[in-house]
This record gives structure tokens, C-alpha cells and sequence, in this order.
């Protein structure tokens, strides 16, 4: 169960979570690909003996380092903020299991940070072979740190049937490795080390497009193509890895998926097709203009194009983890909890006790609403909000992100009725079913809620 | 092996070879690959500003392919609503065509502010490109007059009553303001003969003016070629920089199609232009209604002077003032005329800039005060 203290108008706590780590990946996946990069790139130099490329890779890594030391670091932690308000109860759930995969995280973590600095200010000051050294330690311990966060974020979406049988026991530690090592943690290993080496390339031109092409040709010429053969590897594999990642992902979470496949053809898409399409083509725009306007027109190749390439990088990575997210629905915990907090096990209890009874951060105000109010009504009304804040707030709005005026509008309060108790039933032909929780509590609780939502649909087309 | 086969690749060469030779000789493809090559473009840190023409080209050409497709399904008159309804939501992919429509016009609209505003800081409409200027002035007036027209035409309750509040504009026209508002609107009201008018304007007329003046646009910018910023008029020769314009720049202006392609995808699929309930004359107007984002500014103009001068005189002052604005503005190429930077030029660059943040200001202002 959730404390909804946190109420972010327009954009729901979900969209900042969004936004803070789209944001966030395009900076850390690029540490993880550019802490590869930089060590490669500095021993083709010193093989070729290009003292030219020691320039440019300088003022790479210090662009690098200021940009994940400083904007990936503090990115993370807003992560952390931002989930631990939004969605406490899975907050909770992951520290309780993973407490000790963060501390390995944080000694990678610092080795990464360690590393980058050093490697930045050594430049020229040490032994060549000893700073290509510690380019490969920072390499090495970034490319780490990704194979223990990997574990915990597939583990949101498929914890796995071995932990599933101790959940909620107490002894979920005990199967500690079983939850890492959950069935989707290798895909996705694969396919976000084939992604940062995408962004190492992608990263890297924003580097090279600072060159003067009409002075340094040659060199421009040459870094660029350079970089851009990064992408090669990601934009071959990611397709068979994504199927690899899908192949294991349960076929129950799969049905929104298939769904929005199978109606690709009359063109009415679920928003998860509709995300992974323009994954697809963000992707590919991103490859012709790789080729087409840094490699074969190197010379005047500008910071404009490069930044083209950025945000197109992140279009492409946020409509993936929005689709992710999307086949990770109803849950926020794969068959576990679902997306607002409510626990699977729960469900039960909840429809026949009551919802708020047992939210503690709610029971004592629904008893003052009654004795308070003048009217039922008026205290129906803020039981009602409550319920939303409590079990429809974690996803919707009432205004802006999947908001309420605009999916209920022109329904009265039995039509809004018949849709809730639709999905307090959650049968099994419910079309939400596949990506809404079930909604939970008894029935006066179910009805405050429809004359809530009814009142919020009113006046927001006022 | 047969012989034959072995020699059948190069036959078949040489036959396109041969029909390349049939068409060049009529054509002269030769000669245009040549000029096409020869032909340079500046390249120079505001370079960026020359795709605004070619992006917003591109929108015009999704507005022409995605509206003959919508033209299939829609009907003017009094289904107009139900046609809508229809292609929103049981023809198969009829959303995102409308929604395509819908907002790569307004994107086009972007495009061609943006285009008009960075060709008047390069003071591209110096001697000889004034046509140009006055072409693209023409087209931009032509391209609102589109999206005005284009937004009646669902009929729905907010296309209904924008329409309605946006009409006052050329309603408030002295003297012959009324008789050209009927003349367009088919009566005193908005009704579905006035669907019927505004698709007749939006398919067939007005296309029908703004392709030539389309074409005399391309052909200048062909003719005299991308206008370089005065900073950079000012350098040597020789310390200018071009790049070809075939195939270099042109691979870039690709790019920067697929890049719009991209941007308009991503709106028209996850945002999807919505229609709402069907207009109805007798129900009040929802609250704060107002035309579309490119009229906010003429619209607070006017009702500014409204407010500030009660009845007829108000309006009329708010016109001419716009009016005199807009004269202004096509007047620029003779008010900086003689080139350079002398006072005249200092004096264009005021009124640019004043262009530029009173749109932006009445157009905030308006959004503020509804």
C-alpha cells in the first residue's frame, strides 16, 4: 500500500519517474559505452601513433567525465527521489531485497568515479601504458555496474517463480540470487551493453563535431567514421536480442504486446505498438543521418546535427522504457504488487474488509469526513479522492497525463459505475484486465469513488 | 556456358545506358547534375537557418498527400461531423492520417514563421531577392488562410466556436468587413453551407493560387541561390566557406526532412488529435474559447482595442494598426534598401525585433487573458 502524499499535477509521479530516467540512462548507458570507447580510441592512437587523436580524446573524456560524473550521478539519485515518493511500497519491496546488491552497486560505483577522474587528469602526466590501464580499470568497473542494477530492474518485471514462492514470507533474502539471475536478466544485459556502445558512438560525435572540417578534414573524417562504427554491433544484434528478451518475459505479460501486433494491420495500435514503432524508426532515422550527414559529409558536420542525434537517442530510449514499462502492466513487480502498491496477495482482504480501513494513512480521516461534513454527499466525495489518490493516482491525472477528464468525459455517474465495478470484478474478458490492477475495496468505498471521479470529469470541461 | 549469358549483364547496362542517352538528349540530365554540382551553399554558424524553407516545404507536401487521403472519406455539409467521426474511428488508420493533417499543419506554420523570421535577420529580401519576400509573405498569408479554413471543417464544438470568435477578425474590416465575412461564412451564421464554402477554399481555390506562387518561391531561391548574414558578407572572399549544394547539402536537407518526419510521427501517434462533441449552435461556447495559436495574436490585438476604445472605433483602430504593421513589414525591402549597415538597416532591425516579441507577447498575452 501506497503513501500518495505526492501529487504532481499534469505530469503524474509516473511521467517524472519517466522523465529523471530517460534521462538519466541516456547519461549512464553512455559511462558504461564511452568508458569503452575512450581506452579503445587511445590505443588505436598510441598503436598508429596519431598524436593528432590525443586532442580530440582529451576533450572527450573531460566532456565525459563532467557529464557523468556531474549529470549522470545526481540523475541517479533523482531517481531514487522520485521513486521512493511516487511508489514507496515497491521502493520498499526492492531494498528489502536487494540492500545488499546496492552496496556491491556503490563500491563498482566509486571504483567508476575514481577512475574517470584520474584517467581525465593524467593526461600526459603518466606513462601512456599505465593511463590506457586505467581506462580499462574504469571500463571494467562502469561495465559492473550495470550487471548489478540490471539485476534489480529485471527483476521489477520478472522476479521469477523462485522468489514468487518465498514472497511476502520474510525470507526473500535467502533466494537472493534467484531474484538477480531472474529470467530476463541476460537479454537485457546483453541488449543495454549493446546500447552503450551505441551511445559511446552517438556521444562521441558530439565530441567531433567541434572540429573545424574545413582545417582538421582528414581528422574529422577519420574520428567520425570511427565512431560511428559503434553503432554497427547494437543495430545489428538489438532486434534478435529484443525477441531473446521477449522469449522470457511470461506470456500472460505478453498480451498487450501481442495485441497491439495483431492489430497493427487496421491501424489502431495500443500505445505499447505505438512506443516500440517509434523505437524503430527514431532507430533508423538515427542510422541514415549517421551515415548519410556525419560520415559522408564530415567537413561540415556541426554541433546542430550532433544534438539532432542526442535527442533522437532519447526519443528512441524513452519510448523503449515506456514500452517496457507498458509490458511490465498491471504490476510494478511482476505478479507480485501491482502498479499502484497493492499487493497481489492483498486483493482479498482489501475487497472485503475495505481499501481505506486498512490505509493507515487514510482510515482516521475517513471517520472525521462523516462526523465533519453537512452532507453525505460532501463526505462521499472525499472518500472518493482519497480512493484515487490511493489506488488511481500512481498512473493517472486528473488533468494531463492520462487524465481522467479526458477518458471519462461524457459519462455519468452509473457509466462510471459500470467501468469501476469492471474493475473490481477483473475478470478475465475484462479488456483492462491485461493492463489495470484490479480495483480494490467495498462497495461504498467503489461508489464514493465514481461520484468522485464524476465531480473531477465535470469540472475539468468547465 | 553460353555465351549469351555471360555477356547479359553488359547488355543490360549498356540498354540503360542507352535510354539514359534517349532521355539526356531531350533533357539535358547531363547538363543539370552538372549545374546541380557546380551550384554551392554557404556554410557558415547560422547555416542551420536555411532548412526552415525546406522543412516547411515538407509539411506542405504531408499536408497535400495526407489531405487527398482525408478528401476520400470527408464530407462537407451537413455530415461533416459524422464523416469525421468516422475516419477517427472506424476507418482503418483514418486517425492517423487526420491526426498527421492536423498537426503537421500546425507544424508547417511553425516552419514558415521560423523561415520568415530568420530570412528577415539575414536580410534576405535585399536587393534581388525582394520577390522572394513578398512571394513567401503571399504564402504565409495563404497558409493561415488554409489552417483557418481546414479547422471549421470537422464541425465539432471547438472548431464551431473558434471559427466563430475568429471571423470577428475580418468581420471588424471597415466598411467591407461584413459582406466579405457572409461572403465566405454563407450567411450571417455558421452553418453547414459554411462547411461546404470552407472546403471549396481549403481543396480547391486556394491550392489553386498557392501552388504558382509556390513554384515563383522555388524557382527565385533556385536563381539567386541562399543569401548569406551580413557578418558573413563582410569576409573576404577567400575566407568564405561553401559546400556543394548536390549532393552535400542536399543530403542534409534529407536529413532534415526525415528529422520533421520524425517529430511529426512521434506527435500524431502519441498524441492523437482528438475530436470532440458535435457543434451545437445553441449550447454556450466553452469557456474560453479562441482560434487556433497563429490568430492569438491578431485576436488579443483586436480585443485589446476593444477594451480599451468601447464600440465600432476600437475595432477599426485595431485594424489599422495591424494594417499598417503588415504594410510595414512587405515595405522592408525598400526601407533597407541601400544595403550594408547603415542607419535604414539599424532601423529594419528594430522593427524585426519588435515583430518578433510583440507576436510573442500579445500571443502569451492572449493565452494569459482568456
Amino acid at each position: 500500500m501506497n503513501y500518495p502524499f505526492w501529487d504532481v499535477p499534469y505530469l503524474s509521479g509516473g511521467g517524472v519517474i519517466g522523465l529523471i530516467a530517460t534521462y538519466h540512462l541516456l547519461i549512464a548507458l553512455f559511462a558504461v559505452g564511452g568508458g569503452l570507447y575512450l581506452p579503445l580510441a587511445e590505443r588505436k592512437a598510441l598503436k598508429e601513433g596519431r598524436d593528432d587523436w590525443f586532442g580530440v580524446l582529451k576533450s572527450h573524456s573531460k566532456f565525459f567525465l563532467i557529464l557523468t560524473a556531474a549529470f549522470g550521478t545526481t540523475s541517479g539519485v533523482g531517481i531514487w527521489f522520485a521513486i521512493g515518493l511516487a511508489n514507496p511500497e515497491a521502493t520498499s519491496t526492492l531494498i528489502h531485497n536487494f540492500v545488499f546488491g546496492w552496496a556491491i552497486e556503490y563500491v563498482f560505483f566509486i571504483v567508476e568515479l575514481t577512475t574517470a577522474a584520474i584517467y581525465y587528469y593524467t593526461w600526459d602526466k603518466i606513462d601512456p601504458k599505465l593511463h590506457l590501464k586505467i581506462g580499462y580499470v574504469y571500463a571494467a568497473s562502469s561495465w559492473l555496474t550495470l550487471v548489478i542494477i540490471n539485476g534489480i530492474l529485471t527483476f521489477m518485471l520478472t522476479p521469477g517463480s523462485t522468489w514468487l514462492s518465498v514472497a511476502g514470507s520474510g525470507n526473500e533474502a535467502s533466494v537472493f540470487w534467484y531474484a538477480f539471475f531472474n529470467p530476463t536478466y541476460f537479454p537485457s544485459l546483453v541488449l543495454r551493453t549493446l546500447i552503450s556502445w551505441n551511445l559511446a558512438g552517438i556521444w562521441a560525435l558530439v565530441t567531433a563535431s567541434r572540429l573545424d572540417g574545413f582545417r582538421h578534414g582528414k581528422l574529422k573524417h577519420e574520428i567520425i567514421s570511427w565512431s560511428a562504427k559503434w553503432l554497427i554491433p547494437g543495430f545489428v544484434l538489438v532486434p534478435f536480442c529484443f525477441l531473446w528478451y521477449l522469449a522470457m518475459v511470461p506470456e500472460a505479460q505478453r498480451q498487450l504486446l501481442d495485441l497491439g501486433i495483431s492489430t497493427i494491420g487496421q491501424g489502431t495500435f495500443t500505445q505499447i505498438t505505438r512506443s516500440a514503432l517509434i523505437t524503430v524508426m527514431t532507430s533508423a532515422t538515427i542510422i541514415a543521418l549517421v551515415y548519410f550527414v556525419a560520415v559522408r559529409n564530415s567537413k561540415s558536420f556541426g554541433l546542430g546535427w550532433a544534438i539532432s542525434l542526442v535527442l533522437l537517442a532519447f526519443a528512441a530510449t524513452a519510448s523503449t522504457e515506456q514500452a517496457r514499462e507498458m509490458l511490465r502492466k498491471p504490476y510494478v513487480i511482476g505478479d507480485f504488487m501491482y502498479s499502484n502498491g497493492v499487493r497481489k496477495s492483498e486483493v482479498e482482504k482489501y475487497n472485503a474488509e475495505g481499501y481505506l480501513t486498512h490505509s493507515s494513512w487514510a482510515a482516521n480521516s475517513v471517520k472525521g469526513f462523516y462526523s465533519d461534513s453537512e452532507t453525505i454527499e460532501a463526505a462521499d466525495l472525499k472518500k472518493g479522492e482519497l480512493m484515487f489518490r490511493g489506488q488511481c493516482g500512481a498512473c493517472h491525472t486528473e488533468k494531463g497525463y492520462r487524465a481522467m477528464n479526458n477518458l471519462l468525459k461524457d459519462r455519468d455517474e452509473t457509466a462510471i459505475g459500470n467501468i469501476l465495478q469492471m474493475l473490481h470484478e477483473n475478470k478475465d474478458d475484462s479488456p483492462y484486465r491485461k493492463y489495470m490492477p484490479p480495483l480494490v475495496g467495498k462497495d461504498d468505498e467503489i461508489k464514493a469513488l465514481a461520484a468522485y471521479l464524476k465531480q473531477i470529469s465535470v469540472n475539468a470541461s468547465k | 556456358m553460353d555465351a549469351s549469358l555471360l555477356q547479359e549483364p553488359r547488355s543490360r547496362t549498356s540498354r540503360a545506358a542507352a535510354i539514359y542517352d534517349w532521355v539526356d538528349d531531350r533533357l539535358d540530365l547531363t547538363g543539370l547534375m552538372a549545374h546541380a554540382r557546380e551550384k554551392t551553399v554557404p556554410e557558415h554558424k547560422h547555416a542551420f537557418w536555411y532548412y526552415w524553407g525546406g522543412i516547411s516545404l515538407f509539411f506542405f507536401m504531408v499536408q497535400v498527400l495526407s489531405g487527398i487521403l482525408l478528401l476520400v472519406y470527408y464530407r462537407p455539409g451537413a455530415e461533416a461531423y459524422e464523416s469525421v467521426r468516422q475516419i477517427t474511428y472506424d476507418i482503418q488508420f483514418g486517425w492517423l492520417v487526420r491526426s498527421a493533417h492536423s498537426w503537421s499543419a500546425n507544424l508547417m506554420v511553425f516552419a514558415v514563421f521560423v523561415h520568415m523570421f530568420s530570412v528577415f535577420f539575414m536580410r534576405a529580401y535585399r536587393k534581388p531577392r525582394e520577390f522572394g519576400w513578398w512571394s513567401g509573405l503571399a504564402l504565409l498569408g495563404m497558409t493561415m488562410v488554409f489552417g483557418f479554413s481546414g479547422y471549421l471543417l470537422p464541425m465539432d464544438d471547438l472548431a464551431y466556436f473558434a471559427t466563430k470568435v475568429g471571423l470577428e477578425i475580418p468581420a471588424s474590416i471597415p466598411l467591407v468587413g461584413t459582406v466579405i465575412t457572409n461572403l465566405v461564412r454563407g450567411g450571417s451564421e455558421i452553418t453547414s453551407t459554411t462547411t461546404q464554402r470552407f472546403f471549396a477554399l481549403h481543396v480547391v481555390i486556394l491550392p489553386l493560387l498557392y501552388l504558382p506562387f509556390l513554384a515563383f518561391h522555388v524557382w527565385l531561391v533556385q536563381k539567386h541561390g541562399n543569401a548569406m548574414p551580413p557578418g558573413e558578407e563582410a569576409k573576404p572572399v577567400e575566407e568564405r566557406r561553401t559546400i556543394r549544394f548536390f549532393p552535400d547539402f542536399f543530403a542534409k536537407d534529407l536529413g532534415m526532412w526525415l528529422l520533421s518526419l520524425n517529430v511529426l510521427a512521434i506527435l500524431a501517434s502519441l498524441y492523437p488529435w482528438q475530436l470532440g462533441p458535435q457543434a451545437d449552435e445553441l449550447a454556450s461556447a466553452p469557456v474560453g474559447i479562441h482560434p487556433e495559436w497563429y490568430f492569438m495574436s491578431q485576436f488579443q490585438v483586436l480585443k485589446v482595442f476593444g477594451r480599451w476604445f468601447p464600440g465600432a472605433f476600437g475595432e477599426y483602430l485595431g485594424i489599422v494598426v495591424f494594417t499598417l504593421g503588415l504594410v510595414i513589414w512587405a515595405l522592408i525591402p525598400f526601407i533597407d534598401a541601400k544595403g550594408r549597415n547603415g542607419k535604414w538597416a539599424k532601423a529594419a532591425l528594430y522593427i524585426g525585433l519588435i515583430a518578433v516579441f510583440g507576436m510573442l507577447a500579445t500571443t502569451i498575452w492572449g493565452y494569459w487573458d482568456l
